[in-house]
């Protein structure tokens, strides 16, 4: 056998059996605590109601590994932080596979069938990716200690917006020493790893296998020669190993033991939630089947397995803190802290031996672990916090569905209410007549189809806001004239058409969002269309992903593309290139909805514009603070709006000379944001329809619409 | 202790409407119909007091209409009523407010409710006489234009405050039996929403004739009523004016205009 064929992992040498069995119970102990504290979580998530997942089981964790494996999830928007967590990640893992390999060679393979591979180069190879693993854990650890200790994140900051000084849930402090105590234990971990390395090396130096193989273990043995050179002997290092090898066992064990219990477990819940992640969670809310009592959650255990998985696999990394319109300005609603009050409350109530009584289960209400009403409220809908959780956890539905209940109870404002009740009587909301839902037409040179009377190859939705709006009935105006003057084949469904109800649904007035549909998709089955367009964002969203489930499935695009399309096949031309500085505001539900980001923005490179996109852009679009119902309800007097605070962002732009929308509702929010920022007349802010109709003079004044 | 409630359905007018071809009311298809505003108030005031107490309460709704009311009716089952109650006959086609008082009367004497609750007013026809009308017919005692009420499940009378002009405000006790009209304000009325709504459609509404309530054809439509309408028209009016004067003439007289306007609106 040649020297290096021999050397192997120094186990429990020198230990007394009495050493080793002591390990050993303390190793089971310590798997069995692990073991009762992941059975307390799942039955946990099990006393949540049932959920039945669509897809494949490979597939969900083929793209769970995807995620985890690449990081994709965690670089975004904070590269350093994800190649931080990367070492630490890699580390971690070589570092356990690497004890893994020692247990199943040491405890199954050796004694069960005489197998031993743990030696020889295999060994020295593994040695060194583990030296090198140790040092990507520490070099990763140390970046977070600078991060979590000096960089003064506003994102993890755990001061809540909704609550005040004083209140015993203000900021957590509790959270703060758990995230310093889990990077210390795992520093604590590696370093002595090292150092106990070192001193075996030392130890053991005489044995040529040994010290010969040493640079196999560059740290260790770079330490070692350290401890040699201030004149560390045989002895000492045996005995300082020795101490130094139950320190670092029982720490490591104390650690496992502990998973389920901190922190620690998001290496299993946010992989978990991964696993089960709805890529449609925002877009497409769940139904209230008919059989449910209540409408939505008023008790914790109304979640399903799954909300309450999404709980535990927050890591609090404030990403849907920072990305959140509501806190941005202010509003008493961290996206965060709503998933982290629900988790101290399910924390609270679902892990003893028996679930207490209902009363002890209402998540709603003022006290710790409670969601308040205003929180609630103060919610629009956006999927900022969903879009950018790394760990997939879906913030939306949870939302909506407590607000389903305070629906059920009446408690909203007053004039949520009156809209509620308008929208019922008149399917708008703006309580006009049904009949006038196509009087925006009356003032077009040609007449618009009917699509409940005749064939269309176009069917388009038109939308509340595009519909009755006034500045934004101009807008529909030009795009029906530019339809016509494209020779497209299009129609409305006049009074047929409702409100698509999207903003209902998100409101959480699941029964008003029933009969809205199924009035749509009744009309839209009534007419004879080939595909439908609509230049509503949120009409767009619904009637794509939602009405699916009410039996309506629609080839639907929104005008963006359809646009696009003309202006490719020639139906439109550029005749005029317009010459503008333009920033382009994605809207919630085009962009990070439905991911139509592209469409626009090739428009305006179209008819000529000098596009400068603002900082928060595509996927991280900023909410103009109308969706979920939000423009129904008027803001805090004197507080920001999200409009405002865009506003301000676009104005920062040197030269910008138009606002570019596309979307009725920011038409309307930001007409009015501009106003009162004070940037009236420094730039104006036009729908991309009205840019196509500058690009594309009309071929006379008098066709076009006063 | 039973509360019966009545409540109307109303209706508003849409967009462009036109009137009858008799002259004497609005083409139906012009109409949106809906729960009468005040009575949201009344029936909340009722189920309030049913909520506060300790004893059973049983909140009945009752409105004279065609089946067109049920809509309404369900509504104020989502609301918390116990039971509706419809009273129909074509025969009551044409009733004025004295003769809806008629059959009212007539229901709550089958009923035997502790107090009846009405709306001050209905939005539509805004005679304000049906509630205190039917208190004629039972010969109890009533109020009108009730603001504040006490009233305690159990206990044979009520509280109640009246506002007057001048900002007065008069609190009368009233003996139980008794029939209040309720105004506006007096509570926050709740939100049915469309699933309660669904819901209540498995409580049932109660439809009773003429001949349950014992009353015959001559006691209702134009045969049991003092009144008859003549017409209804829209006056011929100039739509546009000239405000003259100062900046601030101009304003205040716009101000005045606009406040006219939203008056004449609620």
């Amino acid at each position: 056998m040649s020297r290096t064929d021999a050397v192997t992992r120094i186990l429990f040498e020198a230990f007394t059996a009495a050493e080793v069995r002591l390990f050993y119970l303390l190793g089971y102990a310590a798997i069995a605590v692990f073991l009762y504290g992941a059975y307390v979580q799942i039955r946990k998530y099990r006393r949540g109601a049932a959920l039945k997942l669509e897809g494949s089981i490979p597939a969900r964790l083929g793209a769970m590994f995807s995620s985890v494996l690449s990081h994709r999830t965690i670089d975004r928007r904070d590269p350093a932080a994800g190649g931080a967590h990367r070492l630490i990640f890699y580390g971690f893992l070589l570092l356990f596979a690497g004890t893994a390999t020692i247990t199943l060679e040491y405890d199954i393979l050796e004694p069960l069938f005489g197998i031993r591979f743990w030696h020889g180069e295999f060994y020295l190879v593994f040695s060194l990716v583990l030296d090198v693993a140790g040092v990507a854990l520490i070099a990763g650890l140390m970046f977070m200690m600078y991060r979590r200790g000096w960089m003064h994140l506003p994102k993890l900051d755990y001061a809540r917006p909704d609550r005040v000084p004083g209140d015993p849930d203000f900021n957590r402090p509790q959270y703060r020493r758990e995230d310093w105590a889990f990077l210390w234990i795992l520093v604590i971990i590696a370093c002595t790893g090292y150092v106990l390395e070192a001193a075996r090396l030392v130890w053991l130096h005489a044995r040529a296998d040994i010290w010969d193989t040493r640079w196999w273990s560059p740290v260790g043995a770079l330490l070692a020669q350290g401890m040699r050179a201030m004149g560390l002997g045989a002895d000492g290092a045996g005995l300082l190993r020795h101490g130094l090898w139950w320190f670092h066992g029982l720490i490591a064990l104390v650690l496992i033991a502990l998973i389920p219990y901190t922190k620690v477990k998001h290496i299993f819940t946010a992989a978990a939630s991964l696993m089960v992640r709805d890529p449609l969670a925002a877009q497409r809310l769940p139904r209230v089947p008919e059989s449910q009592e209540q409408a939505g959650a008023a008790k914790i255990t109304d979640f399903n397995w799954k909300q309450l998985l999404n709980l535990d696999a927050c890591t609090k990394c404030g990403r849907c803190h920072e990305a959140c319109p509501a806190r941005a300005v202010g509003a008493p609603l961290s996206p965060r802290d709503v998933i982290l009050s629900l988790r101290e409350f399910a924390h609270a109530t679902l892990e003893s031996g028996a679930i207490p009584a209902a009363a002890e289960l209402d998540i709603h209400g003022k006290a710790p672990g409670q969601v308040a009403m205003e929180t609630l409220w103060s919610c629009r809908t956006c999927m900022a916090c969903v879009e950018i959780c790394p760990v997939a956890v879906e913030h939306v539905p949870i939302i909506v569905q407590m607000r389903r209940k305070l629906v059920e109870e009446g408690a909203m404002d007053p004039l949520l209410t009156k809209t509620l009740q308008t929208i019922h009587k008149t399917g708008n909301s703006f309580g006009e007549s049904k009949r006038k839902r196509g009087a925006w037409s009356k003032g077009l040179p040609f007449p618009v189809k009917d699509a409940r009377k005749e064939p269309v190859d176009v069917l388009w939705f038109v939308g509340d806001y595009a519909s009755f709006e006034p500045r934004n009935q101009k807008v529909s105006q030009v795009f029906a004239s530019l339809l016509q003057e494209a020779g497209v084949d299009f129609g409305i469904l006049y009074d047929g058409e409702s409100n698509a109800g999207n903003d209902v649904r998100r409101v959480g007035e699941e029964g008003l969002y029933e009969v809205l549909a199924t009035a749509n998709v009744n009309a839209l089955s009534g007419a004879n269309f080939k595909s439908v367009v609509t230049t509503d964002p949120h009409s767009f969203n619904t009637i794509r992903n939602e009405y699916p489930d009410f039996g309506g499935k629609y080839e639907i695009e929104h005008y963006t593309t359809l646009a696009k399309r003309l202006f490719a096949e020639g139906r439109l031309k550029v005749t005029n290139p317009l010459k503008y500085r333009v920033t382009f505001h994605d809207p919630c539900h085009l962009g990070r909805f439905n991911k139509g980001y592209d469409a626009p923005r090739e428009l305006l490179a179209l008819l000529g514009c000098e596009l400068i996109e603002m900082g928060r852009c595509k996927a991280n679009s900023f909410c103009c603070g109308a969706g979920g119902g939000r423009i129904w309800v008027p803001d805090p007097v004197g507080a920001e709006k999200p409009a405002q605070n865009r506003m301000k962002e676009a104005a920062a732009i040197a030269g910008l000379e138009v606002y570019v929308v596309s979307c009725p509702k920011d038409l309307t929010m930001f007409e009015d944001a501009l106003k009162t920022t004070g940037n009236e007349g420094k730039f104006v802010v036009k729908e991309l329809i009205e840019l196509i109709r500058e690009a594309i003079p009309a071929r006379s004044t008098e066709e076009l619409p006063a | 202790m039973k509360i019966l409630v009545a409540v109307k359905q109303v209706a508003a007018l849409d967009e462009d409407f036109s009137i009858r071809d008799d002259g004497r009311g609005v083409d139906p298809d012009f109409l949106i119909r809906d729960l009468n505003e005040w009575d949201d108030f009344s029936l909340e005031e009722a189920v309030k007091i049913k909520e506060a107490a300790t004893e059973p309460v049983e909140v009945v709704v009752v409105s004279v209409g065609s089946d067109e009311v049920d809509e309404s009716l369900r509504k104020c089952l989502a609301k918390g009523a116990d039971r509706a109650i419809r009273v129909w006959d074509s025969a009551i086609e044409g009733s004025d407010s004295i003769a809806v008082a008629r059959v009212l009367a007539a229901t709550v004497q089958r009923e035997a409710p502790d107090m009846l609750f009405a709306g001050v007013q209905s939005s539509d026809q805004s005679f304000a006489s049906t509630g205190i009308a039917t208190a004629g017919f039972l010969g109890w005692p009533h109020a009108a234009v009730v603001s504040n009420l006490t009233l305690a499940a159990g206990t044979k009378s009520a509280v109640f405050r009246r506002e007057l002009e001048g900002g007065l405000l008069h609190e009368v006790e009233i003996q139980c039996p008794a029939v209040l009209t309720i105004q506006l304000g007096i509570n926050t009325p709740r939100y049915a929403s469309l699933r309660s709504i669904k819901q209540a459609s498995a409580k049932p509404i109660e439809v009773l004739s003429l001949a349950d309530i014992a009353l015959g054809a001559a006691d209702v439509g134009e045969a049991g009523s003092l009144s008859r309408v003549r017409r209804m028209y829209v006056p011929d009016m100039g739509r546009a004016q000239l405000i003259e004067g100062s900046a601030a003439q101009q304003a205040a007289r716009l101000a005045e205009i606009i406040r006219e306007f939203k008056g004449a609106a609620a």
